[in-house]
C-alpha cells in the first residue's frame, strides 16, 4: 500500500507537471464543473418546487448527495477513469509489455500512473457544496458519524476502482471494451439521486451489482446519521470481497494476455 | 551442440533455453460476412508452432544475433526470455530466473527495446518518463545523476530531453528508448530491430553505442534485427531461427558456410572477352572481373581447372557474401533443403 502510495505520489507529480503548460484546460474543466453542479441543483429545485421531501430525504440532505456524487466523480475522473482507459488502450496495441517488465506490482502499476489533474476541481466543488449542505443542516458532527462517512467513502471508493478495474481487465479477452465502461458511466449517473427512489430490483443492482449507491448515499447517510451500523459492515465487506475479486480476475487476464499476445 | 562448442568455457550461461516451444492458437476464418458470422458461432482454431524445441545457452558479455525471416519466431523467444510469454514446452532460464515468474529481482536486471513500440510516453519530455522509471525502479538519486550523465555523453541526449517525445525525429527517440532502458543498468538486454526505420547515421549510433555499452558493462546482449550491418558490427555468434526451429548456431563467419552449398569463385582473366561459363553459373561480369557460382565440393577442382585451361591474371575462391545468406534464409520457402543436416 504504502509503495503504491509512493509511485502514486511520482505519478501525480509528473502529471502537474505537465498539465501546468495547459491552463486553458483548467479554465475550461472549471467551466464544465460548475454548469454539472449547476444543472444537478437545477434539478434539486425543480423536484422540491413539488415536494417536501424525497423518498424521506430533505432538500440539505440531497443537496449533500449532489456535493458527495460530485467528489466521487471528480475522484474517479482524476484517478481511476485515466489509468483504467490507458490500460486498455496497452492492452490493445501492446504496449502493456513494457509495463509487465517493470519490476513492481503490475496491478498497483497500471491503477496509479495516469492521472487527470484538473478533474480535482470536481472534488473541490463537491467538498465545498457538501460542506454548505452540512452547515445548512445544523448536523452535529461527532467523530463518530465522521469515522463512519469516511469508512464508507472508502469502501465506496474502493468498490468503485474494483468495478472499474474488473471492467477494464475484459480487455484482456475482448481487446474493446470501451463500451463496457460507457455502461457503468450511465448507471454512475443514477448515484446522483438516493438509492431508495429507485424500484427494489434496480435498488438492489445499484447497491450490489454495480454498487453505485454505496459511493454516494451510504457515506451522506453516515454524515446525516441515518446509516445503520449493519449496513456499513455490509458496505467494508462488499468492498473487500470487490477488492479480492478484482484482485484475481487481474491474475486471470494477464495469464490470458501473455497466453496471447504475439 | 554447436552452442556449446562455440560458447566461452567456464563462467556459467547467462541465459539458457533448452527445448523451448511456443505454440500459439489461431483462429481463422475466411473473408466475407457469411465467414464472420458463422465465426461467431463456432470458431475453427488452429495451433502453429511459432517456437519449435530451441535450444541454446549465451554466455555473460557476449553479444547474439538473431537471424531469420518475418514470423521466424525471434520475437516469440525474446519474449518468452524476456519473461512475457510462458513457454508452452521446454525451460527459459534468464540469471537463473525463470523468466515468467517476473520476479522483481530477475526485472529489475533486464530490459527490452523494441523499434516497434514506444516505451516513452508521447505527450511527455523523455526527462519525465526517465524520471518515473527511477521512481519505478526505486534508483537512488546520486546512482541516477551519474547512469544519465553516462548516457548522455554517450548518446548526446542533453538537448532532447526536454522536448515532449512527439516532437522527436524517430532517431533521437530511439535514443531516448534505449536510454530509458537502460537506466537501471540491466545486465541482460533484449533487443528486438533496436534499428528499425532508422536513417544510416543513426543506425551507426545506436549500434556504436550498443557495442560500447556492451564492452563498459559487461552486459550480455540478445539482438534481432532485419539489418545485417547491425549484426556484422555487433555480433560474433548468430542464432538462425526459420520456422520456429534453430537452423544454425555459430560463428558469423561460419554462417556461410554451413548454409549455403556454394562458393564463389573470382577469376580476372588476362583476355576480357573469356568464357568463362562452362565452369559454372556466372552471377557478375564486371570490367576485368568474373564471378562464379560453383557447387561447394567442386570449388578447388573447378579453380584448378581454370588455372590449367584460361589464361587469367588472378583467381580467389571465397564464401559467399553474408547478405546472400541471409537473402537465402530470409526469402521463405526456400531454406536450405539440407536444413535439418545442418545442425552438427
Amino acid at each position: 500500500m504504502i509503495e503504491a502510495l509512493r509511485l502514486f505520489a511520482a505519478f501525480v507529480r509528473v502529471a502537474v507537471h505537465r498539465e501546468v503548460a495547459y491552463r486553458a484546460n483548467l479554465v475550461a474543466q472549471t467551466v464544465q464543473s460548475v454548469v454539472g453542479l449547476g444543472t444537478a441543483l437545477g434539478g434539486l429545485a425543480v423536484v422540491f418546487a413539488h415536494t417536501a421531501t424525497l423518498a424521506g430525504w430533505p432538500p440539505s440532505e440531497l443537496v449533500a448527495l449532489v456535493g458527495v456524487f460530485q467528489m466521487v466523480g471528480g475522484a474517479i475522473g482524476f484517478a481511476i477513469q485515466p489509468a483504467m482507459q490507458r490500460l486498455m488502450e496497452e492492452v490493445r496495441t501492446g504496449a502493456l509489455d513494457f509495463t509487465l517488465l517493470q519490476p513492481a506490482d503490475s496491478q498497483v502499476l497500471v491503477s496509479v500512473r495516469e492521472v487527470s489533474v484538473y478533474r480535482l476541481t470536481d472534488v473541490a466543488l463537491g467538498a465545498a457544496l457538501l460542506g454548505a449542505a452540512l452547515a445548512r443542516l445544523g448536523a452535529r458532527l461527532g467523530p463518530g458519524r465522521i469515522a463512519a462517512f469516511t469508512l464508507a467513502l472508502a469502501a465506496g471508493g474502493a468498490v468503485v476502482y474494483a468495478v472499474w478495474l474488473a471492467l477494464a481487465t475484459c480487455a484482456f479477452w475482448w481487446v474493446r471494451v470501451d463500451n463496457v465502461l460507457v455502461i457503468f458511466e450511465t448507471l454512475y449517473d443514477a448515484g446522483r439521486w438516493p438509492v431508495s427512489i429507485y424500484p427494489g430490483w434496480l435498488r438492489g443492482a445499484l447497491t450490489f451489482l454495480i454498487p453505485v449507491a454505496l459511493a454516494t448515499s451510504v457515506p451522506v447517510e453516515a454524515l446525516t446519521g441515518a446509516l445503520r451500523g449493519r449496513t456499513l459492515a455490509l458496505a467494508a465487506v462488499v468492498a473487500a470481497a470487490a477488492l479480492v475479486l478484482s484482485r484475481l480476475l487481474w491474475r486471470a487476464g494477464l495469464r490470458a494476455y501473455s497466453g496471447a499476445s504475439g | 551442440m554447436a552452442s556449446r562448442r562455440d560458447a566461452p568455457a567456464g563462467p556459467a550461461p547467462v541465459v539458457v533455453a533448452s527445448g523451448l516451444t511456443r505454440l500459439y492458437a489461431v483462429s481463422e476464418r475466411e473473408a466475407g460476412l457469411a465467414a464472420a458470422l458463422r465465426s461467431v458461432l463456432r470458431r475453427s482454431v488452429r495451433q502453429v508452432r511459432a517456437v519449435d524445441g530451441v535450444t541454446f545457452e549465451v554466455g555473460p558479455g557476449e553479444i547474439v544475433g538473431f537471424l531469420g525471416p518475418n514470423g521466424a519466431g525471434k520475437t516469440t523467444t525474446l519474449k518468452m526470455l524476456a519473461g512475457l510469454l510462458h513457454p508452452t514446452e521446454g525451460r527459459a532460464e534468464v540469471l537463473g530466473h525463470a523468466p515468467a515468474e517476473r520476479r522483481p529481482e530477475f526485472l529489475r536486471q533486464i530490459t527490452l527495446v523494441t523499434g516497434q513500440r514506444s516505451q516513452l510516453q508521447w505527450d511527455i519530455p523523455a526527462a519525465d518518463s526517465f524520471e518515473l522509471h527511477r521512481a519505478v525502479y526505486r534508483i537512488p538519486p546520486a546512482r541516477y545523476r551519474r547512469i544519465l550523465a553516462d548516457l548522455d555523453a554517450m548518446l548526446d541526449l542533453g538537448p532532447l530531453l526536454g522536448k515532449p517525445v512527439r516532437n522527436l525525429s524517430l532517431g533521437e527517440r530511439m535514443k531516448c528508448e534505449v536510454a530509458a532502458a537502460l537506466l537501471h543498468e540491466p545486465r541482460v538486454l533484449f533487443l528486438d530491430e533496436p534499428t528499425l526505420g532508422l536513417d544510416v547515421v543513426a543506425q551507426r549510433r545506436i549500434r556504436s553505442f550498443l557495442a560500447d555499452y556492451n564492452r563498459r558493462t559487461g552486459a550480455t546482449i540478445l539482438l534481432t534485427s532485419h539489418y545485417m550491418a547491425d549484426v556484422q558490427a555487433l555480433c560474433r555468434r548468430v542464432i538462425v531461427i526459420h520456422h520456429g526451429r534453430l537452423l544454425f548456431d555459430g560463428l558469423l563467419e561460419a554462417l556461410a558456410g554451413r548454409l549455403l552449398p556454394h562458393k564463389v569463385i573470382v577469376v580476372q582473366p588476362s583476355d576480357p572477352a573469356a568464357d568463362l561459363r562452362p565452369y559454372g553459373e556466372v552471377t557478375e561480369r564486371a570490367p576485368g572481373e568474373v564471378t562464379l557460382r560453383v557447387p561447394r565440393a567442386a570449388a578447388p577442382a573447378v579453380a584448378a581447372r581454370i588455372l590449367a585451361e584460361v589464361a587469367v591474371d588472378d583467381v580467389s575462391i571465397l564464401d559467399p557474401p553474408i547478405e546472400d545468406v541471409v537473402e537465402q534464409i530470409f526469402s521463405a520457402g526456400r531454406a536450405p533443403e539440407s536444413g535439418a543436416g545442418l545442425r552438427p
